[in-house]
Formats: structure tokens, sequence, C-alpha cells
């Protein structure tokens, strides 16, 4: 249950900010989705039953949040956890590659299923919007990977001057 | 497959959606229905607080950077001169916020006044918190009597309508979300038709008759359709006609008066249907 404290607060956190973003931020129609950043950012140093709790919530919060597709809005973010939960167990995720990709490639995935469930007026300015956002949350992605491995880092370090 | 079945993370994965799809559906349910769904709305009630103090950082920082310029010096004694120098802008800033604050609140204000219907003064706590949706958080819910589907205007017209109250925010939807969807009229020639979202800055209206009299620039109004929204609420201007000889059909795109994301202080309209008029 304690690994499971950090990344909600986290999400609820983030969704405060994601609210109140300044419209300059946001290019062609695209903005970073920090409740899915933390949820990639979290799930893929983890395994998929912890990715798919961590959607679960992120889908529930989100939905919570703004009031409508709530069901897929769990649907999607509990696949997208479920899928970042299977990165450590496939690929070497101290890479920095790992986290990059694999933010891209789970973004698109997760939009994508979003927009099957919830269709578009125009399918051009909806991919648009999904390539931005996934070079956005690549770039914030790989920020909180590092913050979060030099944090663990840390603690595995005190806890081994502890020992000593 | 039995395998996979016996899966630990399969099986959790398996529940988590069929878990995710029974929220999903009853959650639709009760919308559909005007009743709050108890599970979104404790996670509302407990979003609020981290909601309204992101709001209220974003507006310090913004006052802060406003007024917060750092300015280097060479010379030592100007350094009196230069503190006195930001004071002066703190002071200037910090009055011109005011003033724009003021200028908002005493439009909203007298457009409150001037409606002859009954109306509840709300801000804006957080907006777009989806990459899909153009919706937004207002300070009020249903303890100040905001229901589903009320219209949200300011003094530059229809902002969107309230998707969802709950105890104390309520979430509303804009006209540009491709979900939305209102009765609108070109106010020169009475012409009817639908105002649906196009998920961009547009609003298309479409159904009109073939040969309906609407040109560049007519101001559309809301029709009072559907006893939901009243008549008569400016939606925006005319940016083109498209008329389709195939199916023959025309349409007109129109640009909102209102920029959705930079509504601050907006009205409800506490009551349904009624006119302007």
């Amino acid at each position: 249950m304690k690994r499971y404290l950090w990344p909600v607060l986290s999400m609820i956190l983030v969704l405060g900010v994601q609210g109140n973003y300044p419209s300059s931020l946001t290019i062609m129609g695209a903005k970073p989705d920090l409740v899915l950043v933390v949820l990639i950012a979290y799930s893929v140093v983890q395994d998929p039953v912890f990715g798919a709790s961590m959607g679960f919530i992120a889908g529930l919060l989100q939905g919570a949040a703004v009031g409508m597709g709530v069901g897929s809005f769990l649907a999607t973010r509990t696949i997208t956890g479920f899928l970042a939960g299977l990165v450590p167990t496939r690929v070497f995720s101290e890479n920095p590659i790992v986290p990059t990709l694999s933010a891209v490639w789970l973004t698109l995935v997760c939009e994508i299923l979003f927009i099957l469930g919830n269709p578009r007026p125009s399918f051009w300015a909806a991919f648009h919007t999904i390539i931005g956002e996934c070079i956005y949350n690549a770039i914030f992605t790989v920020i909180l990977y590092y913050i979060l491995r030099s944090s663990d880092t840390r603690r595995k370090m005190r806890l081994v001057n502890a020992r000593l | 497959m039995i395998q996979l079945l016996k899966n630990k993370s399969v099986i959790t994965l398996i529940g988590l959606l069929m878990l995710g799809v029974l929220i999903g559906s009853l959650h639709g349910r009760s919308r559909d229905a005007g009743r709050p769904f108890v599970v979104m709305n404790l996670l509302d009630s407990a979003l609020y607080p981290v909601q309204a103090a992101g709001h209220a950082v974003r507006s310090s920082a913004a006052t802060a950077l406003r007024i917060g310029r750092p300015r280097k010096s060479i010379l030592k004694e100007n350094a009196e001169l230069r503190k006195r120098v930001r004071e002066l802008e703190m002071e200037n800033a910090s009055l011109k916020e005011g003033a724009e604050e003021s200028i908002q609140l005493r439009d909203t204000l007298r457009l409150s006044q001037n409606l002859p219907i009954n109306t509840v003064a709300a801000e804006v706590i957080s907006r777009e918190e989806s990459t899909w949706f153009d919706t937004l958080v207002i300070n009020k819910g249903r303890r100040s009597g905001i229901k589903a589907g009320s219209a949200v205007v300011n003094h530059l017209g229809l902002i969107g309508q309230v998707e969802e109250a709950g105890t104390h925010t309520s979430k509303v939807v804009a006209l540009t979300d491709p979900l939305s969807a209102v009765g609108g009229m070109v106010r020169r020639s009475r012409a009817c038709g639908l105002l649906r979202g196009q998920g961009a800055d547009n609003i298309l209206l479409t159904y009109l008759p073939k040969d309906a009299d609407v040109k560049r620039n007519d101001i559309i109004v809301t029709s009072g359709m559907g006893q939901v929204i009243p008549k008569g609420f400016v939606v925006g201007r005319v940016l083109r006609v498209v008329r389709d000889s195939t199916t023959g059909t025309t349409s007109a795109v129109v640009r909102p008066s209102v920029k959705f994301e930079q509504a601050e202080y907006v009205l409800i309209v506490a009551g349904q249907g009624g006119s302007l008029q």
C-alpha cells in the first residue's frame, strides 16, 4: 500500500497544476498531460499490477476532474498503466532512451484508444494534438523519471550507510 | 489462453477494466438522470482544495511575474532610487491587477443586474483538465442552486453549459467542445439552426434551411429551442458560410464572442428556458 501513496499524492497535486496551465503553454492544441506523465514515470519502474492499479486511480481522478468520459478515462489509463508496467520486465530501464520512448508510445496508445471511444470531428487536428502531447509528455516523463531515480538512489545509499 | 488468464497481472487488468466500465456506465446513467454520482462527488470534493490552491498559486505567480521584475544596477548610490522605483512598480502593478479585476467584476455585475432572469455569479478555478474536452470548473455547485444544463454567460455572451453540478463546484462544457449542442439563430434574419462545437476555436451553425439568409459578420444568438438555454444570448459572429449544393444544406462557421480560456468570472442562469427579449 505504501508504494501507492506518493504516486497518488503526486497525481492529485499535478491535477491542481494541470487545470491552471498558462494558455501560452499550449502549442498547436497540445499540452502535457501531467497525470499521464506521473502514471508512466512511476509505472515503468514497477510491475504491471502496480501500473494497472495506478492507471485506474489516474482515470478515476481525471474523470472526476473533467466530469465527462469517465469510462474512457478509466479504461485508457488502466491499459496504459498496465503496458507501462510491462516495460521494465522487457527492457533495461536505466537507459534514458527507455522512459523517453515509453512516454511517446504509451501516450500514443492511450490517446488513440481515447479518441476511438470519443471520436473527434477532425482526425488531423486530433493527430496533431496527439503528436504534440507525445513530445511534451516525453520531456516531462524523462525529467520526472530522473528525479524519482535520484531520490531512489539517495534512499538506497542511506540504507546502506545505516547498515554499515 | 488459460495460462494467460491464470496470470495475476492479467486478472488484475481485466478486473479493473470491468470495474471501470461499471463506474463509467453508472456515472453516465446518473448524469442522464440529473442526479450526482456518489463516487465522483466524493472525488470532486477531495479535488476541490487542490484545484482552488492551484488557482491561487497561478494567480499569485502571475502577479509575482508582473511585479517582481529583477533589476541589476552597477551604481551603489542608485540603490535607494531603485528601491523606490520597485515600490512604485509594485503598487502600480497591484493597482492595475485590481483595476482589471474590477472591470471584469463590474461588467459581470452590470450583466447580472440587466438580465431579466435569476443568475448566480461564480469564479473559474480550473480549466481544461484533459486534452480532449473544453471544460472548466467553477467554484459554485448545487449548494448555490446550480443545476446541470444551466447556461453559463459573461458580459460578452454565452460561454457554455453546466455539464455536472457537484456540491461545491460545477463542470462547465464550452460551446466549442464537440459534445456541445445548443440551438442558435441568426439575429438579423431569424434563421434557426443547431450550434455544434468543433473542438477548435470555432462553432458550426448547422441544420440551417437550404436558402437561409445568413452572411459573413452576422451575429448569432441562442434560439431558446429546447427550453434549456434562454433565447437571445450572443454566441458570436459568422466567419464564413458554407453552402453544399450536393446535400442541399447550409451551415455557418461561427467565431465565439467569448474566449473560453480567458473567462474568469461568469454568471450561471439559475432557471431554465425563458427569453432575454
